[in-house]
């Protein structure tokens, strides 16, 4: 990976929206010994101003909707939204459930998808460096906007 | 300069402003190299609060020395309930006195009969 504007570490706020936990769990099992991303430079923050990703899990309940659009709001630019697991993917076994307005995307814009009941780690990590692939592309186009903008000016 | 000089510690304010600078100017570094992508006065730098919406500022302060503020707002509807009698008029406080009391002797003698 060829990383020349985004080259720096790959901070990600995880955000339940619903979930069982079983996808929250295999996140966890990410940062595990065993698989480790930390030492990639990809950590979970505690709050979206820090973070460069928006992990998403779960179907989306009701009343999470407006958080849901709010923490998405407060992540600064460029930004990445990925969600994990079916539930959020497609709603998985509570698509037909009342009390859900999902799945994530009818809710913000995702740009990497992770399917799996929950997924393996190991998918997981290829959708985090799917997503900084992703950030390194628009942290390039940003930088030849700017460009264009000093050129003009 | 005289520094006063303990078995253990040494106090000197010379020290101490030294330590100030240098901390200070590690903090002016470290907050220079930070994220500068933040769009001013969007949600992007507003306060986090696990998600949910933050009431304005008025709204939101509590006071230092309202140590009790979480137990006044827990308990809210039962305050809000219970100043009613508590008009600061001492003839309702008899009254109630008087009323308890009547209430009590009653009980007392219904009891015991």
């Amino acid at each position: 990976m060829d990383l020349k504007n985004f080259n720096r570490a790959l901070w990600v706020y995880h955000m339940n929206t619903g979930s069982c936990n079983g996808c929250d769990i295999e996140i966890l099992a990410v940062l595990t010994p065993r698989y480790d991303v930390e030492r990639f430079g990809i950590k979970l923050v505690g709050s979206p101003r820090h973070a460069d990703v928006l992990l998403v899990t779960g179907p989306v309940a009701r009343s999470m909707e407006d958080s849901v659009r709010r923490v998405y709001s407060q992540v600064p630019d460029p930004k990445v939204v990925m969600a994990v697991g079916n539930c959020g993917i497609e709603g998985d076994v509570f698509h037909e459930a009342y009390s859900l307005v999902g799945p994530i995307d009818q809710i913000i814009p995702v740009d990497v998808y992770v399917p799996g009941c929950p997924p393996r780690p190991e998918a997981i990590t290829y959708g985090v460096v799917t997503a900084w692939v992703k950030l390194e592309n628009l942290a390039k186009q940003a930088e030849e906007e700017e460009e264009e903008e000093e050129e003009v000016a | 300069m005289y520094i006063l000089n303990y078995q253990y510690a040494v106090w000197s304010p010379l020290i101490w402003l030294v330590s100030l600078a240098v901390v200070s100017i590690m903090v002016f570094i470290w907050r220079s190299r930070g994220r500068k992508s933040y769009k001013e006065a969007t949600a992007q730098t507003d306060v986090f609060l696990s998600g949910a919406k933050v009431p304005p500022e008025e709204e939101r302060h509590v006071k230092a020395d309202n140590i009790y503020w979480g137990f006044f707002e827990s308990l809210k509807g039962l305050y809000r309930w219970m100043m009613k009698p508590h008009t600061g008029i001492v003839n309702d406080y008899l009254l109630w006195f008087v009323v308890v009391s009547a209430i009590a002797i009653l009980i007392f003698f219904v009891a015991g009969s």
